[in-house]
């Protein structure tokens, strides 16, 4: 198992190296110079092109950027916060994003379970539902959730129904409710909800069907401690495969929720050209759909005895 | 399902090659007097905010998503299909870069590398479609990997060896027409439905098609009065949105059910 473990933590090191060579290289074969493009170009020109070696080559560029990022230092934003190290700005941020994506991820897997053992071996109107509601993507599902959620607010107001509720009008004010809304959005949209409903049918299928459970039901023992045995590690990475979809989604959802997170901040130093402090996110999303998947397969080794024992 | 799938992609396909024709002027159809309307004679799909005809809005920002997502399978083609079939045909070391080459861009996600590259290339629909298009390649070139890999070493191969076919027409015809192009279309009708969320998503953000010009995404981007006032606006966008996706879905599962029938 530490073996396969190694390999494993190899390839997500070997990986993030690509991913440094990739948005290196993105830059480097920009139109023109990178620094033209920046709003106070002139003003940071005889920093930038000592900072970033924008005469040196390729290699070059790429192995000073890595021997900055191997002492910790993502360089400092431009544009979002002048000066300021990106460590610095994302720290915090990063964090609450991070909730926000495990939280995504535990409603939409626990949910998706619960459907599954529901509706599996049956033809049930609940399946195309799910599938319905969950191929809407994340933006129009939030648009869509923010209308309804005001509108039905508006017309229980004008009814004196109801007092005006903290959180009204959403995105604008500040509540608990936007966090709410952000989970249960991310949990379900762009098929995020459907892919693991159908994913963890498909493996209750053969799990029900195999010589295990047959015996376990011949013995009479409770059948659902080896159905979740062996359910748990293949849905595990499965839903790990789908970590970069879930970070995709977050940068869309914090922009529209008004979240103060990395994927709002990320949006900012796009649409700025806030280059460091764009690379520097697009790297930790990187980092952490790797990590992602390096945790789940490390559940996989650890839950699954097969592969224990072959390992 | 299916061919209910391929006749609405027909249409939509049908209408973003043919509205250019169409003398609709994006500015001169402002008119805030008659701003949400109700579905008429005269508007079909009733009146934006603005007192634009939403039908004739919609036909046109049909443009926005089917000339770049065509371009976009096209790159994803053109990288995809080549180095799926060569680390699949030759596997050992060409096979172990190319996989590398395919899992350090799947590490990003897709939606972050497409606007990083907008970001840095500039706002452009082309950037976009290449963009994206690279973005899928390694997802495409994965599956081909697997599906030739898988095959290489099958009977049929051997058998086909045996009486003589060329290795070029083994691979080309036998192998990636005979046994990819189902995947192959699969993996493209995803790929459109991709872009298709790309460009609506980031129009409605404000980082896509720009106003006047109509986008399925930018549509949605209004402020609707509380009360629900002129809820077609948002309901016609939404609903051509999700039926593109959903018809891109039936088509897909219309043809895995055929290559597991095959």
């Amino acid at each position: 198992m530490a073996l396969a473990l190694g390999r494993e933590a190899l390839g997500f090191v070997l990986t993030l190296l690509g991913a440094v060579v990739l948005v290196q290289s993105l830059l480097y074969f920009a139109p023109g110079d990178a620094i033209d493009t920046l709003p106070n170009a002139e003003e940071l020109r005889p920093v930038l092109e000592r900072q970033w070696r924008l005469g040196e080559s390729l290699p070059i560029q790429i192995g000073s950027y890595l021997w900055d990022l191997a002492q910790g230092d993502l360089r400092t934003s431009l544009v979002y916060r002048p000066g300021m190290p990106v460590w610095e700005v994302i720290a915090r941020p990063a964090w609450r994003s991070a909730q926000l994506l495990l939280a995504a991820t535990l409603l939409a897997t626990s949910v998706g379970v619960g459907l599954s053992f529901w509706t599996q071996g049956r033809r049930h109107l609940t399946r195309p539902a799910v599938w319905a509601v969950s191929i809407v993507p994340v933006f129009l599902l939030a648009r869509l959730m923010i209308h309804l959620l005001n509108t039905t607010t508006w017309s229980m107001m004008q009814a004196d129904l109801i007092a005006r509720p903290a959180w009204f009008a959403l995105p604008l004010e500040d509540h608990p409710l936007r966090w709410a809304l952000a989970v249960s959005i991310l949990a379900i949209g762009s098929g995020a909800l459907s892919e693991i409903h159908s994913e963890s049918e498909g493996l209750l299928r053969k799990i029900r069907a195999s010589g295990y459970i047959e015996a376990a039901r011949a013995r009479g023992a409770p059948l659902w401690p080896s159905i979740l045995r062996n359910l748990l590690p293949p849905l595990t990475v499965a839903i790990a495969s789908r970590a970069a979809f879930f970070v995709g989604g977050l940068v869309i959802l914090e922009k529209i929720l008004l979240l103060n997170g990395i994927g709002a901040i990320l949006w900012q130093a796009a649409v700025s050209r806030d280059y460091p402090l764009a690379l520097g996110i697009t790297l930790l999303t990187a980092a952490a759909v790797g990590l992602f998947r390096l945790g789940a397969d490390a559940l996989r080794l650890w839950w699954d005895p097969r592969r224990g024992a072959t390992a | 399902m299916p061919w209910l799938g391929v006749g609405l992609l027909i249409g939509v396909l049908g209408i973003a090659a043919l509205i250019p024709l169409a003398s609709y002027d994006v500015v001169a159809d402002v008119d805030p007097t008659r701003a949400f309307a109700g579905p008429g004679l005269r508007h079909p799909l009733g009146t934006d905010h603005l007192g634009r005809d939403i039908l004739w809005r919609m036909l046109l920002a049909s443009r926005a998503f089917v000339g770049p997502g065509l371009l976009a399978c096209l790159v994803c083609l053109g990288f995809g299909l080549p180095l799926g079939a060569a680390a699949g045909w030759f596997s050992g070391a060409v096979a172990a870069v190319i996989r590398y080459l395919f899992t350090v861009v799947q590490g990003l996600p897709r939606f972050i590398l497409v606007l990083l590259a907008l970001s840095i290339y500039g706002n452009r629909p082309s950037v976009l479609a290449i963009a994206a298009g690279l973005a899928y390649a390694p997802t495409l070139g994965e599956a081909i990997f697997e599906r030739i890999e898988g095959l290489r070493s099958s009977e049929f191969i051997a058998a086909h060896r045996a009486h003589g076919v060329s290795e070029t027409r083994l691979l080309l015809v036998h192998l990636l027409w005979g046994a990819c192009r189902r995947l192959l279309a699969r993996h493209l009708l995803a790929l459109f439905a991709f872009l298709l969320i790309l460009e609506t998503t980031l129009s409605y953000l404000g980082f896509g098609v720009e106003q006047p010009h109509p986008s399925w995404g930018n549509m949605l981007a209004f402020d609707l009065d509380h009360d629900g006032s002129g809820w077609m606006p948002l309901v016609a966008p939404a609903t051509a949105i999700w039926l593109v996706i959903a018809a891109t879905v039936w088509v897909r599962q219309g043809l895995a059910e055929e290559e597991h029938g095959a």
